[in-house]
């Protein structure tokens, strides 16, 4: 499992963001649901190792994050997303990607190699020296992709991955995810259910802090069958229905 | 290329120091080049005023960028996504700041290269003085330093502006601290040499430039670099434990090496050849002359100057030569008129007394000894200098032979008046109208009077009645 939560908790004053989670991930892509505010995003930095968690257990690519040398170590075969993605206007968008493999420690010789194929694989091969000022916020999150998968990451996570992309690029992401997860563990946390239903082997639904379903898309399909919950797919329903159960 | 070569490049290629050397440039012509050059061509005067000058042009500009710089993950909120790289953030930021001091390094070495080789082609003797350019090439990691980590710190679109100009306050205002030589605050960068003196002609000249400050100012600086950037690797997510304890080395030892370097700039004092002396750091071999050979004139008393002030000669034959030619073969008359160094003496606060150092005239054959007006900091143009000479070195060459000067006989005092062909008695005064008289001699005749008599008066025999 490249992915161990136990019973993991973090607060942020007197804020209980994430409310004892457990959690093993493998290979393939795990979607993350929930509401704003559930928790999506602080379980997800945790699993960055950017924030430690208050309490409970996280080992990510079988080693412990707490200390640095392993936290180094997993750092290498980590790629990371975050929901609001900063960058550089000046820099191009080769340098941008080049710059964040020499910070995951790619190995020097396969950088050029690495940044290139990294740029194709998310469609910006054109757009490979244009500046960072000049792209459109579709074109900057698909880079904030591209510098995520520069290291060929063995865990990859992705908060909001495809929020400003357009309906072609959402298909062309969700392909792009497919791939990814044949080798790595990619976790996506989302409000749009129907990437989860697209691209995901397995899901959760987390809801003030907690776990409320972890299955398949099809199992939370199959949660709003026959249920009056809202929405317009079968699987808004069964997101829907679930959400109602934990809160009745 | 290792990867800390890459990053390098990527941080040179799109650092704000960059887009800054267009100002930089104008900046350095303005208030260091054109006052440059407005200075006689000397490497002394040159050299001192540039390493005050340019600080003023760099450090705003080198602090306001690095803070810019040190500002940026968290002005683009890229902090997030930087935080999950294996790269240690202290690493992450050395690079950057590398990358603003590599250019403003190469800006300064740039402009003071120009300076110099302006410099080069018209000064008359000696080279260029490199200490200053160290201690200011010194300055720019340790100012960098200084605006990346508050940029760091504090990351704002404002950070950058008010730093800067903080920075240029406290360096321009902590010259004023200085009292007297031996002053903490000389490690500021700003000091060439005495604070109170400027930038002075009569110093390395005659003897080498003495670095003893300026090793203090490079030691305070590197401390300073060690320490601040030492501070940015202190902090929990700065990078692993060794790199912690080796950031709090790095600060410790930064902060002992600046301490010292205060210290020890305290304990500074004026040397009789006008530069900072510091006893620890002293090294005796720079109190040895340095060996020249002189310009001399064509004059019957042949007037020789120090190489580095041969433009200076054509005004100083044209304020001796009347005198030259009264005194020359006369008993006890100089052989050779000699430039000497400048002798400096401490005065209370932040006097400094410049005298002559040895005798008038020394040596047999006699040898009268001079000092330039030029060498007491006199900035002159050479009709001036002319009038200087005239007035103090010919007519201090006469009083030397006639025992003229204080406590003179008025024998003496109007035959010095005379032969100086100056007007300091009151007019219509006995001793006045006998200079007048023994002026208005026939040369021959005044000269005949002065080989017979001139042994007699020196030594006080005559009186008014027996002159001519």
């Amino acid at each position: 499992m490249n992915v161990e939560l136990g019973d993991v908790t973090r607060r942020f004053g007197r804020t209980q963001a994430v409310d004892g989670v457990s959690l093993e991930i493998g290979t393939g892509v795990f979607g993350l649901l929930g509401p704003n505010g559930a928790g999506k995003t602080s379980l997800l930095r945790m699993m960055a190792t950017v924030v430690p968690p208050s309490s409970g257990r996280i080992r990510l690519l079988g080693a412990d994050p707490g200390a640095y040398g392993p936290r180094r170590q997993i750092r290498r075969g980590l790629g990371y997303v975050p929901q609001n993605l900063g960058f550089y206007p000046r820099f191009t968008v080769l340098e941008f990607v080049e710059y964040f493999a020499l910070l995951k420690e790619v190995p020097t010789a396969r950088v050029p190699r690495a940044v290139a194929a990294a740029v194709e694989r998310v469609g910006l091969g054109d757009k490979a020296t244009a500046k960072l000022r000049t792209l459109s916020g579709g074109m900057l999150r698909r880079v904030g992709i591209a510098q995520a998968i520069v290291n060929e990451p063995d865990l990859l996570l992705l908060d909001e991955p495809t929020a400003g992309l357009d309906p072609e690029q959402r298909v062309a992401f969700r392909a792009l995810l497919r791939e990814l997860g044949e080798r790595a563990t990619v976790v996506v946390s989302t409000h749009l259910v129907e990437d989860v239903g697209a691209a995901c082997t397995r899901v959760a639904l987390m809801d003030q802090g907690r776990i409320a379903f972890d299955g398949t898309p099809d199992e939370l399909t199959a949660r709003g069958a026959g249920t009056s919950a809202a929405g317009d797919a079968p699987l808004e329903r069964g997101y829907s229905a679930v959400l109602a159960e934990v809160r009745s | 290329m290792t990867a800390a070569g890459r990053l390098l490049r990527l941080e040179l290629r799109n650092n704000v120091m960059l887009w800054l050397l267009p100002v930089a440039g104008p900046l350095f012509w303005f208030v260091t080049f054109r006052p440059g050059l407005a200075y006689p061509p000397m490497w002394n005067l040159r050299a001192t005023a540039m390493q005050t000058s340019s600080l003023a042009v760099f450090v705003p500009l080198v602090v306001g960028a690095a803070a810019w710089s040190g500002s940026r993950e968290g002005r683009h909120g890229v902090t997030e996504l930087l935080a999950g790289n294996a790269r240690a953030r202290w690493a992450r930021q050395f690079g950057t700041w590398a990358a603003t001091t590599c250019w403003a390094i190469i800006a300064y070495l740039t402009c003071v290269g120009v300076l110099y080789a302006v410099t080069a082609g018209t000064a008359a003797w000696g080279g260029p003085l490199w200490w200053p350019v160290a201690v200011g090439a010194a300055s720019l990691p340790a100012f960098a330093a200084l605006g990346f980590t508050a940029g760091a710190l504090r990351p704002s679109r404002f950070t950058p502006a008010v730093v800067a100009i903080a920075a240029f306050l406290a360096l321009e205002i902590s010259a004023n601290f200085i009292q007297g030589f031996d002053s903490h605050w000389q490690v500021s960068p700003l000091v060439a040499n005495p604070w109170s003196l400027g930038a002075d002609e009569g110093i390395a000249t005659f003897y080498r430039y003495l670095p003893d400050l300026a090793i203090a100012q490079i030691l305070f600086l590197a401390g300073l670099t060690a320490a601040l950037m030492g501070l940015l690797g202190l902090p929990a997510g700065a990078g692993g434990s060794w790199l912690r304890r080796s950031a709090t080395a790095l600060t410790i030892v930064g902060a002992l090496c600046a301490g010292t370097a205060v210290a020890l700039a305290g304990t500074g004092h004026l040397d009789k050849n006008g530069m900072i002396a510091i006893p620890t750091l002293h090294n005796s071999a720079y109190d040895r002359p340095v060996p020249y050979t002189p310009v001399c004139s064509q004059t019957p008393i042949p007037v020789c100057v120090h190489p580095a002030y041969s433009r200076y000669l054509p005004a100083v034959v044209d304020g001796l030569a009347p005198v030259l030619t009264e005194v020359v073969g006369l008993p006890g008359a100089p052989v050779r008129v000699d430039q000497v160094a400048a002798a400096y003496e401490q005065g209370s606060d932040n006097d400094a007394g410049i005298a002559r150092s040895g005798a008038a005239i020394s040596g047999t054959p006699p040898v009268f000894n001079v000092l330039l007006p030029t060498q007491m900091a006199h900035r002159l143009s050479a009709e001036e200098l002319t009038g200087e000479v005239r007035v103090g070195m010919a007519r201090d060459l006469v009083q030397n032979l006639t025992g003229g000067g204080r406590g003179a006989d008025d024998a003496q005092e109007a035959v010095t008046e005379a032969m100086a062909r100056t007007s300091t008695l009151p007019p219509g005064s006995p001793v006045a109208e006998a200079a007048r008289r023994f002026t208005a001699l026939p040369a021959a005749t005044r000269h005949a009077w002065l080989m017979a008599h001139l042994p007699a008066l020196r030594a006080g025999q005559l009186t008014l009645a027996e002159l001519p």
